[in-house]
């Protein structure tokens, strides 16, 4: 099994999703704000 | 210590979630696609060393070259030293254009910005770049497009987190700075304290990606995988080829002119967007379009830029690669078309227009991995990945030369419509039937040119054979 057994692995996968999803979220969020101008200006 | 981090410790034991690959790939070009978001604080670097638009751009340029030029030239080191040690490295040079850069910065000396930024920073961009490519390839051998596509997406995504965060850090560091006053510049201090921050947050979260990345052993494939199955498709191969090999071949060059034209092309457009939607609804001299809605339009396009690496890469692993490249670039030519033509008709169908061919440069550059794969095999993917990548260094040069040349010749900036877009315009479809073209005449790697079948089959998966069987033929 791996080095940290299924139940740690298990963490590792949510903590990693959860890190970049977090990043990319905040730079979608931050571009559709910006991207929203385009229909309100 | 630093052996942990040699390929052969990296070998992921029975059970690893191949899962954590892409998250660990992400990590990686989130932090290194910040290198498109320089443009957030040029004006203030201007303005801190007094001097040229010019002379501040070079610190990008130089950046650029280096990713192709180190993608390049390590692409073989990778290959052989494996992801994680590569990550790593990346990460040092990533951090250490930043430290260098913020040093220049504080001295008031712009040659450390160019040395540190520039040359340091950019070979972390080359190697960080192809460095989780072929590992992503061995783990998705079912879905190579969709892997490579969620990784390259993340270059994409990159400078959509840098951007707004970098303007969040400049006005938290120097409170006079208004980042929604385009002529309001950041302290000098604050830049210091900018490029700091950016440099140690960006190597702990690429230091993530070293902690999870591993590489899969030599006999694994992902459950119900038959190579068999993959091996009947046109043009894939479960031969290997070398990437001193590969550059010989006459695919890996017609492949090398597809993704300069896709690439020419969408540049193209990405460099000028801004004032070319300004540009398309002037009437007597005024833009029905204001600053503000064409800096939303350029936000956009980096939506549809980086929706279009993961979208049509994946899409490509249905498809196939042949026929998504047809797409880009024959539906590409139509879409170009019609945007000289009846683009200045309404707003939405020009911004639709361009957004769709945003998406199709996007998956351009998020196709090639799995395209080479298909091609080549797997054993020097990476490599081979880097060689190619000199088309984009390329294309970066001939696309705004195209673009600004044309206009150049049209009228001065701020007094042009949509007919002063339309010689360059109809240049890039003639780009990009030369990329249909070629696409058209990419064949299967001939046999002379592939690696001698190792024992059991053809794919090695994980580890290189030897340094001496590249480059044998």
């Amino acid at each position: 099994m791996n080095e940290a057994g299924p139940r740690g692995q298990q963490a590792r996968l949510w903590i990693s999703w959860l890190v970049v999803s977090v990043l990319l979220g905040y730079g979608v969020v931050q571009t559709l704000i910006t991207a929203a101008k385009l229909f309100t200006h | 210590m630093l052996s942990a981090l040699d390929r052969r410790h990296t070998v992921a034991p029975p059970g690893y979630s191949r899962w954590l690959i892409p998250p660990a790939a992400l990590a990686i070009h989130l932090c290194i696609g910040q290198v498109y978001a320089t443009s957030v604080y040029k004006n203030s670097l201007i303005a801190h060393f007094d001097t040229s638009q010019t002379a501040i751009g070079v610190i990008f340029s130089i950046a650029i070259v280096m990713l192709g030029l180190s993608a390049a030239v390590a692409g073989t080191w990778v290959e052989a030293n494996g992801p994680r040690k590569a990550m790593f490295v990346s990460a040092c040079f990533w951090a250490a254009g930043f430290a260098v850069g913020a040093l220049g910065i504080a001295t008031r000396q712009l040659w450390l910005l160019y040395l540190g930024y520039g040359l340091l920073g950019g070979i972390g961009l080359g190697i960080g770049y192809i460095s989780p490519v072929s590992t992503l390839i061995k783990w998705f051998p079912d879905r190579p497009g969709l892997a490579t596509g969620l990784a390259i997406m993340g270059f994409g995504g990159g400078a959509m987190v840098a951007s707004p965060l970098s303007r969040q850090l400049l006005s938290f560091y120097d409170p006079g700075y208004d980042p929604s006053n385009a002529g309001s510049t950041a302290s000098g201090g604050a830049l210091v304290w900018l490029f700091v921050t950016l440099g140690v947050g960006y190597f702990l979260i690429m230091m993530f990606g070293v902690f999870n990345v591993r590489v899969p052993a030599a006999d694994w494939r992902p459950a119900g995988f038959d190579p068999a199955r993959v091996a009947a498709k046109p043009l894939v191969t479960t031969a290997n080829v070398s990437a001193a090999n590969a550059v010989k071949t006459r695919s890996f060059w017609l492949l090398w002119v597809v993704l300069f034209c896709n690439v020419t092309a969408g540049i193209g457009i990405l460099e000028q967007a801004s004032p070319m939607i300004q540009d398309f609804f002037r009437d007597n001299g005024t833009s029905a379009v204001s600053v503000a809605a064409a800096g939303g339009f350029v936000g956009l396009l980096s939506l549809f830029n980086m929706a279009g690496r993961f979208v049509w890469s994946s899409t490509s692993d249905v498809i196939g690669r042949k026929p998504i490249y047809l797409v880009y670039l024959g539906v590409g030519m139509v879409l170009y078309a019609l945007l000289a033509l009846v683009g200045q008709t309404a707003t939405a169908l020009f911004v639709l227009l361009a957004c769709v061919i945003l998406s199709f440069y996007g998956g351009g550059f998020a196709t090639v991995p799995a395209y080479l794969r298909d091609l080549f095999g797997t054993f020097q993917v990476g490599a081979i990945h880097g060689r190619l990548l000199t088309a984009w260094s390329a294309a970066g040069i001939a696309g705004p030369l195209i673009v600004n040349g044309f206009l150049d010749a049209q009228g001065k900036p701020g007094t042009l419509t949509a007919a002063a877009y339309r010689p360059a315009l109809f240049t890039m479809i003639g780009l990009l039937a030369v990329g249909f073209l070629a696409n058209l005449l990419i064949r299967p790697v001939p046999e002379r040119f592939q690696e001698p079948p190792a024992d059991g089959g053809g794919d090695e998966g994980t580890e290189p054979v030897t340094a001496e069987r590249s480059g044998t033929r």
